[in-house]
């Protein structure tokens, strides 16, 4: 660790962010990993600019997880590149962490994080809060979870390399996801209340319109995500329908 | 002037959805905002964010999964009703950018097949650091023209069309209102689907309904 400086640390960080700028069907974030990489990899291989282009190839392997949560692979790689460790270890480590930090990442934020504070949100829209309450608690909410879930996913592979499963492990996140969920349900109810009975809603336009719209929501709760696409195409056909219909009159 | 400012916003917020950080600047709640508040009528802005947010709840940018794009959805839809006052202009403005979401979907896929070109390949004895960040960075560069490119089209064919039917819409504000909900509300009840549905947390949203019902009478 001793080889890597507090800038090439925070440098790697910060291109963190960027680990996603060339996802493709053949390594997927696999060019974004060695990009993240680079600035600790010049620290560590730097006066010998051949080993430093074999390390960099290294990294360009097929990779995938989740973008916040790769921070604990790019962490964790990171302190396996300053000790030295074999770099068939390092290949094996991404190999293994992938699938749960991909799984691990989508159930904690694209199913229970990102849900709940946009619920939130609409609900506070639905409240008629004004335009920049709505939107600034959206985002300083979402990226107070966001920015430290990368920060620990960081640190925690740093400090931990090669151990950080058991981090993971003991941080209980899909615990955590599970509360988030609940928080979610509780949201949903109160926007549909809100919507269903309040102004604006379809209760403004009519006792027809609401039952049109109560119809909907149970065929999406029990149907599924596959009813999204034929209710998006319905929607759009009777808009243009309607539109038509205004446009010959 | 005006559509290439809101097109370079659209490519922008498009880079936040896979490329650059995931602030969730690109979702359509904050990205109709932004687009309301360059257009002068953030509420407009917000109003149909927050429909197309509805929408799109369910659709997140995981994995390899193809899904509709919402920012450039909602960049083409707020930018498209700013341009008329007739009673039509929110659903056509919805139609158009759940239209144009899937366009925006089929261009991220493309983007993605061509960035798998553009990767250097591991194997390549060649390859090295500069190469690397040059290919990185340029498909970033691509991200954002796609952004671009796509806003800029639909805001254009969104305003021609806008301009045609939006005046003669037959129905009235809160019909047009609710039409729109209707298809939002299967999205809602699909994301309380996928949070497990009612038999595993009915008491939770039973309460949440409960509340939401009563305390919209006191509003």
């Amino acid at each position: 660790m001793s080889d890597l400086s507090r800038l090439a640390i925070t440098s790697t960080f910060l291109r963190s962010f960027l680990i996603q700028g060339s996802w493709n069907y053949r390594t997927m974030l696999g060019t974004g990993f060695a990009f993240a990489m680079l600035p600790a990899l010049r620290r560590i291989f730097g006066a010998d600019p051949q080993a430093l282009d074999a390390s960099v190839r290294r990294h360009l392997d097929h990779f995938n997880a989740h973008p916040y949560l790769a921070n604990v692979a790019l962490g964790a790689a990171l302190r396996l590149e300053a000790e030295g460790t074999d770099p068939q270890i390092v290949r094996r480590f991404k190999t293994a962490v992938r699938g749960p930090l991909g799984g691990l990442g989508d159930s904690l934020v694209w199913a229970a994080w990102l849900p709940t504070v946009s619920m939130a949100s609409l609900v506070l829209w639905w409240l008629g809060l004004p335009v920049w309450v709505v939107v600034a608690s959206f985002l300083v909410i979402y990226n107070a979870g966001h920015l430290s879930l990368r920060i620990w996913g960081f640190r925690a592979g740093l400090r931990d390399g090669h151990g950080v499963a058991q981090t993971l492990g003991d941080a209980r996140l899909a615990q955590f996801a599970e509360r988030l969920q609940s928080i979610a349900v509780l949201l949903v109810g109160l926007l549909c209340g809100l919507v269903l009975s309040g102004h604006p809603g379809p209760s403004g336009a009519g006792v027809i319109w609401l039952a049109v719209a109560a119809a909907s929501f149970a065929v999406g709760l029990v149907v599924g995500h596959r009813v999204w696409r034929p209710a998006a195409v319905a929607t759009v056909a009777a808009i243009a329908l309607i539109a038509t219909w205004g446009a010959v009159q | 002037m005006e559509l290439v400012l809101i097109a370079l916003l659209g490519g922008t917020l498009a880079l936040d959805a896979t490329s650059v950080g995931q602030f969730m600047l690109s979702r359509p709640l904050v990205a109709g905002a932004i687009t309301g508040w360059v257009v002068g009528d953030p509420v407009l802005g917000l109003t149909i964010g927050t429909l197309l947010e509805l929408y799109l709840l369910v659709s997140f940018p995981s994995g390899g999964a193809r899904f509709p794009e919402g920012t450039t959805a909602t960049v083409v839809a707020v930018a498209t009703a700013s341009a008329s006052t007739g009673p039509g202009a929110l659903p056509i403005a919805v139609a158009i950018g759940l239209l144009w979401g899937q366009l925006g979907g089929f261009s991220t896929t493309a983007l993605r097949k061509a960035n798998g070109f553009i990767v250097p390949e591991p194997t390549d004895a060649q390859v090295g650091a500069a190469r690397v960040a040059t290919a990185h960075l340029g498909a970033m560069g691509l991200d954002f023209l796609r952004g671009a490119l796509i806003s800029g089209l639909g805001i254009a064919v969104g305003r021609v069309v806008i301009g045609r039917v939006a005046s003669a819409w037959p129905l009235a504000r809160a019909d047009s209102f609710a039409l729109v909900l209707v298809g939002a509300a299967v999205s809602l009840g699909i994301l309380l689907h996928d949070l497990g549905g009612l038999r595993k947390r009915r008491t939770l949203f039973a309460a949440g309904l409960t509340l939401g019902i009563v305390g919209a009478r006191f509003l």
